[in-house]
């Protein structure tokens, strides 16, 4: 009787604990030819596990038992009881007039971590020392300089950046953002990026990130996100974007394959992967060719199941009626359009100005998001808006702005109706501060880059459930006034030879004495 | 029958007692002077670092090239060079500490994207496919460098306990660990520059090695410098067990080796260019020594004085292998079935039952002559010194059954005391 109670409860043990550590591994490929040419290949790495950490943040003693996801970032996220985790690296310009929208929205260059946090965590820490551990344990991790992301940097923004994932409600949860537009992204962030997958770069969709075509890419992009889902699940996210320019690579033609984009086929397929799908958006006119047949063809564009297909796999498209690739100059027309520049050539101050275009038939709601440095201060009373030729001040619905206090950045959160059809100029002016020399980075001379403003918004058309979609400007770089570095050692050199020079002849002269020697006259003779 | 009843009695029950006392005291003075023994081999296991080289078992690679820009690709390439060639070799990226004050593979002005070459041609890519940089960029500065070789905490002044610097950038040596310490850069007499903005100076390094030794955060140190006037930078180095190296003398420029017409700038200096070709010719099994790496320098070839420091290194230059501070050579010890029934000699006869130990702290005499020559420490030690280890282990386990049975001790003792009282009190009350 008591073996048999014991059978059971060993069966049910393994049961749950079966179940309580779920977990399913899926990877995608989207490539999608883009009208100037360029080739947009976005991988996508899905695991979806099923043991919510943010949910068992008071029982920290429990084990992780992972067998997808991968151990490292579920450690680094537990320890710092983290809801919500985005993070992206890239490098690169993304063309949104020529490119139209991408599927991934942190595109803005250089590195961006932003996570959503509970108030309370197992171990009693703040929220700010546990966001400090987080992008110091996310810079070992992933070879990124993100230990730069500290008090300097990080903002709390309120109207973008909203959760992505299901949070509880029960909780009330704080947002940290941070950007870092100077950093670099190479082979040492893919790497670690690699290991981190279940398959590790080997085999599957994986096999195919190979650094040196990735690399010379026009834009690229590395992105992880962590999102908690309901019922005690959380999925992760890794993604990794490139834009690629088969025209320049073979000098003409955009006629793409694996071996020219990537460099290598794919050998064999992920075996722990449940799906592993390549998607081919196909092109609106009928000149091409693609190899080989896809699996599936639908309004989507062409489906290769890997599990169906035969290795080393390779696809190509092309264009064989084409001699060489004509570039137009027609582009397709985005919904919202958004650019920024920095104006006035003083050292002292200068003026940002904002473009919005608004191609749509109704006003658009949008929220701008722009954080500076803290040395770098705006004058809200000079804030015009101007609205195809017209002084427009009653589109701003909304201000909300945080005060550089203590070397913290400025934030500056603007809601505005832009009209249909309209081109909407915002202009402000600010004053750049002299700080300390030792503040400056070593390349002084190169100026401080001013991080991107994120243009959060909603489309009318767009599904409820979907979040916000947020376009990013260009990165600015601001020119400081800088000081002349080698100024200290010439004030000390100048006022030790002064010094000298000085005590020197007054010592002399109070303590010199001229005597008469006398000599041999013979001497005075020769002489 | 000539004493009285009682008395009788009382002198059966001392002489047991007295008995019973004698032997324990006996057995507590063996076991104290078992314990003189214990401390005295233990004391001599810790100090023999002092006296002896016990050789080292892992090796650490901190690996810096301090110059930024991109017309010092050749720093860059000196330093993935010595990256690539040192995991070749075997030490693993969780044992590399890379800083790179700059990013050459993946800056706009390079045409190869994703690659960093060092030889005119583009032979060979050292960036590869497989890197982990730990310090990049604007985190290549003098107080991190000195923070990692003397491993203080990254922690805030005000703040926590526990500092958040992640593993991969921290040098976690210990006593027994060979460290290869690789600097490149923009330097002059006694100084190196980093990213053109600070320095560090001779005595700094000196300093911080110093803080190293008296932290026991290494066995050996192997330093190598390809700057102007490198060798300046390793003249005031103090500490002992310290091996140098550099690429120029006093006012002696170093140069760099060949440009590259397609990256468009220089792309190795001359010095480590001939340290990189020689550790070509050496693998993880290779028996090549220092002193063959050292006699290969030559004015002609390196084009500047390349000298060597090793007054503060306590082992003959001809018997330090290369792969000692190179490669991650692990030692294996390997043992057979038949050792785990031996009994190991010079066990002293110990009063209580030990039972034989499953592993023997004395590998046979038969494996001697195979044991590697990387350990000199081991086979330096006299077979005196391995007896009374082993004799040390079975007087501690002696030592240690002697505590289990404390208990017992004390209920025997209060248990006779209380027998005596007993007896006492008896033969009193008749």
């Amino acid at each position: 009787m008591n073996l048999r109670h014991i059978h059971l409860l060993l069966t049910l043990h393994v049961c749950f604990s079966n179940a309580a550590t779920s977990e399913s591994y899926e990877e995608t490929l989207q490539l999608t030819p883009l009208p100037d040419g360029k080739v947009s290949a976005r991988f996508a790495f899905k695991t979806l596990a099923s043991t919510n950490i943010e949910e068992n943040q008071d029982s920290d003693d429990r084990p992780q038992h992972y067998k997808l996801f991968p151990l490292a970032l579920g450690q680094l996220l537990r320890a710092q009881s983290i809801s919500e985790l985005h993070l992206s690296l890239n490098a690169g310009k993304w063309d949104y007039d020529k490119w139209g929208y991408p599927i991934d929205q942190s595109v803005a260059s250089g590195a961006e971590l932003w996570v959503w946090m509970s108030e309370s965590s197992s171990n009693g820490t703040s929220v700010d020392q546990r966001w400090k551990d987080l992008s110091n344990g996310l810079a070992g991790l992933f070879c990124a300089s993100l230990g730069a992301l500290d008090e300097t940097r990080t903002t709390k923004p309120q109207w973008a950046f909203g959760p992505e994932g299901d949070l509880l409600s029960s909780r009330s949860y704080h947002l940290r953002h941070a950007f870092l537009p100077s950093e670099s992204v190479c082979t040492e962030n893919l790497t670690p990026f690699l290991k981190l997958l279940p398959c590790k770069g080997k085999s599957g969709l994986s096999s195919l990130l190979n650094p040196h075509p990735l690399f010379g890419s026009n834009w690229h992009g590395i992105g992880v996100h962590v999102r908690p889902l309901a019922h005690e699940s959380m999925e992760l996210t890794m993604t990794f974007g490139a834009v690629l320019d088969p025209v320049r690579l073979s000098r003409g033609k955009r006629d793409w394959n694996f071996d020219d984009i990537f460099g290598r086929p794919i050998g064999r397929a992920c075996p722990v992967a449940s799906r592993s799908l390549i998607k081919v958006v196909l092109p609106a006119h009928a000149a091409y060719q693609i190899a080989p047949e896809p699996t599936t063809v639908d309004k989507d564009g062409a489906t290769y199941d890997l599990t169906m297909l035969s290795f080393p796999l390779t696809i190509g498209m092309s264009w064989p009626q084409e001699e060489r690739f004509q570039h137009s100059i027609a582009s397709p027309s985005n919904p919202l359009s958004a650019r920024r520049i920095i104006t006035g050539g003083s050292q002292s101050r200068g003026d940002i100005l904002f473009h919005f275009i608004n191609n749509q038939n109704v006003s658009q709601d949008v929220v701008c998001v722009e954080t500076a440095p803290w040395f770098v201060n705006y004058f809200l009373n000079t804030r015009r808006v101007v609205v195809n030729g017209i002084d427009r001040e009653d589109i701003i619905l909304e201000t909300a702005y945080t005060l550089p206090r203590n070397h913290q950045p400025s934030l500056l959160e603007t809601v505005l109706r832009l009209p249909a059809h309209s081109v909407t100029e915002m202009s402000m002016s600010f004053l750049k501060s002299f700080i300390a020399y030792t503040q400056h980075p070593p390349d002084a001379e190169r100026g401080w880059d001013l991080p991107a403003a994120a243009i959060s918004f909603t489309l009318t058309d767009s599904h409820p459930q979907e979040p916000a979609r947020r376009l990013y400007t260009r990165n600015l770089l601001i020119d400081l006034p800088t000081p002349d570095f080698s100024m200290p050692y010439n004030v000390i050199i100048m006022s030790s030879t002064v010094i000298a020079l000085f005590f020197g002849s007054v010592f002399n002269l109070l303590t010199r004495r001229f005597v008469w020697v006398k000599t041999r006259a013979t001497d005075i003779v020769r002489d | 029958m000539g004493l009285p009843k009682p008395i009788l009695r009382l002198l059966l029950v001392a002489s047991v007692l007295s008995a019973y006392f004698a032997y324990d005291f006996c057995s507590e003075y063996q076991a104290s002077q078992n314990d003189y023994a214990t401390k005295a081999s233990v004391e001599s296991f810790f100090s023999a670092r002092k006296h002896a080289n016990q050789g080292h078992t892992n090796n650490w690679a901190v690996l810096v090239c301090a110059s930024r820009y991109w017309f010092n690709y050749r720093h860059m390439a000196n330093a993935l060079g010595m990256y690539r060639t040192v995991k070749r070799l075997g030490i693993p990226d969780s044992n590399i500490i890379l800083m790179l004050a700059d990013d050459a593979a993946c800056n706009s002005r390079n045409k190869f994207a994703g690659s960093v070459y060092a030889n005119k041609g583009r032979g060979l890519d050292l960036y590869g496919e497989n890197i982990e940089v730990d310090y990049r960029g604007y985190e290549v500065t003098v107080e991190n460098f000195i923070r990692v070789l003397t491993g203080m905490g990254f922690a805030r002044v005000w703040g926590r306990v526990a500092d958040s610097m992640p593993r991969s950038k921290r040098l976690l040596s210990d006593d027994r660990s060979n460290i290869f310490i690789y600097m490149t850069g923009h330097g002059g007499n006694e100084f190196l520059k980093f990213q053109d903005n600070e320095e560090i100076s001779a005595f700094d390094l000196a300093d911080a090695i110093e803080q190293m030794w008296q932290k026991k955060r290494y066995n050996e140190i192997f330093f190598m410098i390809d700057t102007c006037q490198a060798n300046t930078m390793y003249s005031k180095l103090y500490s002992p067990n310290i091996l140098a190296t550099g690429s120029s003398k006093l006012a002696e420029s170093s140069y760099s080796h060949e440009n590259d017409d397609d990256i468009g700038v220089a792309v190795i200096d001359s010095y480590t260019h001939h340290v990189l070709s020689y550790l070509e010719s050496v693998n993880k099994t290779s028996k090549a020594t220092m002193q063959d790496l050292f006699s290969t320098y030559s004015y002609e070839k390196i084009r500047s004085h390349a000298g060597v420091r090793s007054d503060l290194f306590n082992r003959p230059l001809d018997q330090t292998l290369i792969t000692d501070f190179f490669g991650g050579v692990a030692q294996v010890e390997v043992l057979y079935e038949q050792d785990t029934e031996q009994q190991s000699p010079g066990e002293s006869a110990s009063l209580e039952e030990v039972p034989a130990p499953s592993l023997p702290t004395q590998p046979p005499a038969v494996l001697a002559s195979e044991r590697p020559q990387r350990m000199p420490g081991f086979k330096d030690r006299p077979v005196s010194d391995q007896q009374s280890t082993n004799s040390t282990l079975n007087t501690v386990k002696a030592a240690r059954k002697r505590e289990d049975s404390g208990l017992l001790h004390a209920f025997k003792l209060w248990g006779s005391s209380l027998l005596v009282g007993l007896l006492l009190f008896w033969t009193l009350s008749r």
